[in-house]
């Protein structure tokens, strides 16, 4: 396909500045965590001796481990529902939406909200959620309730809602492209052998887009666990998740505290992905 | 279900004593795709393991009309009987058919056996018993040391065997089949068509085969349906569509007509005169005559003209030559007529006078040579 040679001089040219970059900004800066994070003593400096002791020191406080599970359970939460949520989308957009105009404009309808920065749709939930939002109103008018409910700001149900519509279509968009990638013929076939249409959907369907679901939620797990925007104008200051940990302690110039707990949600991540690689080869995605 | 198949209740035994049992029967189908009209009243009559050839052009509504067989599709109007049981409403998955795609749709994330062995998994036949047949099957096919192997390692002729063993295992009633070599390199054609009608004889299933190519539905059809603009233009035995063509779009789609329109002169004793753009000609009128002065159509197969005209041909026209072609043992010269047309003569064997290219001749053809075209239903 392409006439550059593997492992020619162009080939490495080619790759040169992207790999220059990703050094700058990706590969030094997490050496420079990990190190920072063995930091011993006090003192702002590349001659401090290294140590565990930061580490002893986060592990000893039973608050941080819960941090790390309740960090776990709220991203798996969010995966299960956005996974949901976006496979209902994603198949609703290519399987039952039969005119290409109305495929469109409600595709259109669904990112146009992302064409906004992350701060600002997490911060434009707030008039819905709060004690005289849109929400509290609308159920007072329809007499659910009498008085409005405190429970959706500063709340972890909160959080979850404004997640959930910010990160529903990282979890559909790749299940979008693999439904359109699979023949109508498949389909068919599967009819004509006899299968149901669930049948169909759960032996055909399913395991051909698995791919699309499990990176759509790799996506969704990576970006919920560095959170800490949605988190913090949501939840207030009474909920917090690893990453507003991170935030905590950079802010009270505790460098070395920081450090060590970028390091174990970068753990956690990469335990996250493995285990989704293991699932599914994303590389077949591109055949 | 199976007890139920095979042990009708009594009165339907009788009504199928009462009658030739049909496997498919068509009642005026209709379907419409916005202002489309794909299929426009086709009717027909599928006995038991009746070979079928759907053969038109493409756009003509063939595979449409096999799609509505199948319940990929349902008709707007009319109906369709499956072994003599009404299915028009009836979803894909509840009709006694098995369907062979134009590319197969084989399933990319399934083994060779998971795929043969699906359609006995979906009617739930126990594990042992689906082992059992996938592995008889997949022998059958000569296609046992694939049983691991998934499509995309397939080759084309690998990817067909395995679509057709998926399609055969559950022993439907009807087998229908989208241009089912269309995508085999030419050099395989012949050898599967034959392996497929053999197929077809031991089995006794029913094949519907939906094909442009007239070699595949001359050569396997039993019966043969020919259809353009989404009506059915003539059906019958091979040997009809080929000698007797009934409307001049058959004659014209089948190879080797030379067709000709004009307008009736004279009728007497069974005889019309017909003058057409290029001459008038002598055609054996076929039941009621038509009125004088009506336009009328009618062929000559290029294999009925001869050079060597006597007083047995008064069918005769001079033509100047333009081409000259092989196919195989026939000889084929293309002429130039009158009416812009071409005339086609076809010569078998090493007959000895030859037409140069170039050369104008006198081609005749004999009364009874000419078939007048009594249009569709006729």
């Amino acid at each position: 396909m392409s006439t550059i040679r593997v492992r020619s001089p162009a080939s490495y040219w080619l790759a040169f500045p992207a790999a220059t970059w990703m050094l700058g900004v990706v590969v030094v800066p997490i050496v420079l965590l990990v190190w920072v994070s063995f930091w011993g003593g006090r003192a702002f400096s590349t001659s401090s001796p290294l140590t565990l002791d930061n580490y002893t020191k986060f592990f000893a406080n039973p608050t941080y481990i819960k941090l790390i599970g309740s960090t776990v359970v709220h991203t798996v939460t969010l995966m299960a529902v956005t996974g949901v949520l976006g496979y209902c989308i994603a198949y609703f957009l290519v399987v039952k939406v039969k005119s290409p105009r109305w495929r469109l404009l409600l595709f259109l309808a669904f990112i146009v909200p992302f064409w906004t920065s992350t701060l600002i749709r997490a911060i434009a939930w707030v008039p819905f959620l709060g004690v005289n939002g849109v929400i509290n109103q609308t159920l007072m008018f329809v007499g659910a309730t009498q008085s409005p409910i405190e429970a959706f700001l500063y709340s972890r149900a909160g959080i979850t809602m404004a997640q959930v519509s910010l990160y529903t279509m990282l979890a559909a968009g790749p299940v979008v492209y693999m439904l359109n990638s699979i023949p109508p013929q498949l389909r068919e076939a599967a009819m004509t052998l006899k299968a149901a249409p669930f049948t169909v959907f759960r032996r055909i369907i399913f395991p051909l887009t698995l791919p699309g679901v499990v990176i759509g939620q790799v996506l969704v797990f990576l970006n919920v666990m560095s959170d800490f925007a949605t988190v913090a104008t949501i939840g207030g200051n009474k909920h917090a998740l690893l990453s507003n940990l991170v935030m905590l302690f950079y802010e009270g110039s505790q460098i070395r505290a920081a450090s060590v707990v970028a390091v174990m949600l970068m753990i956690c991540m990469l335990v996250g992905v493995v285990v989704a690689l293991r699932v599914v080869d994303i590389r077949r995605l591109g055949a | 279900m199976d007890s139920l198949a095979h042990d009708p209740p009594q009165s339907v035994a009788v009504q199928g004593l009462a009658r030739p049992q049909l496997d498919l029967e068509l009642r005026g189908i209709r379907k419409r795709f916005g202002g489309f009209t794909a299929v426009d009243g086709v009717s027909l009559k599928v006995e038991k393991g009746q070979f079928v050839c759907l053969l038109g052009p493409s756009g003509c509504g063939k595979t449409t009309t096999l799609r509505c067989i199948a319940g990929l599709e349902e008709p707007d109007d009319g109906g369709i009987l499956i072994g003599g049981k009404e299915v028009t409403r009836d979803p894909p998955w509840q009709r006694d058919i098995a369907m062979m795609f134009q590319d197969f749709a084989l399933f990319p994330h399934m083994t060779v056996a998971k795929q043969v062995g699906f359609g006995l998994e979906m009617l739930k036949k126990p594990k042992a018993e689906i082992a059992r047949r996938v592995q008889h099957v997949l022998k059958s096919f000569e296609i046992l040391e694939l049983a691991e192997r998934k499509p995309a390692s397939l080759s084309g002729g690998q990817r067909q065997r395995v679509a057709l063993a998926r399609a055969m295992i559950t022993e439907p009633r009807i087998l229908l089949l989208d241009e089912p070599i269309g995508a085999l390199d030419y050099s395989l054609r012949e050898t599967v068509m034959l392996e497929l009608k053999l197929l077809q004889q031991r089995t006794g299933i029913s094949f519907i085969w939906v094909t442009h190519d007239q070699n595949e539905a001359f050569s396997l059809g039993d019966l043969v349906v020919v259809m353009n603009h989404a009506r059915i233009e003539q059906q019958g035995t091979p040997e009809d569509i080929l000698q007797r063509p009934s409307t001049a779009f058959v004659a014209g789609f089948v190879q080797g007509n030379n067709v000709f329109h004009g307008r009736v002169v004279d009728h007497s004793a069974g005889l019309l005169r017909v003058e057409t753009a290029a001459g008038t000609f002598m055609v054996p009128s076929i039941g009621k005559a038509p009125d004088l002065g009506s336009e009328v159509s009618f062929s000559v197969r290029a294999e009925r003209l001869t050079d060597a005209v006597t007083d047995q041909h008064p069918n005769r026209l001079s033509v100047k030559c333009t081409t000259v072609e092989y196919f195989g043992a026939v000889r084929r010269h293309i002429f130039q007529r009158r009416d812009g047309e071409l005339l086609k003569y076809d010569q078998f064997g090493a007959q000895s006078q030859r037409i140069a290219v170039g050369q104008t001749a006198v081609l005749g053809w004999q009364v009874e040579d000419s078939v007048l075209h009594v249009g569709v239903g006729g």
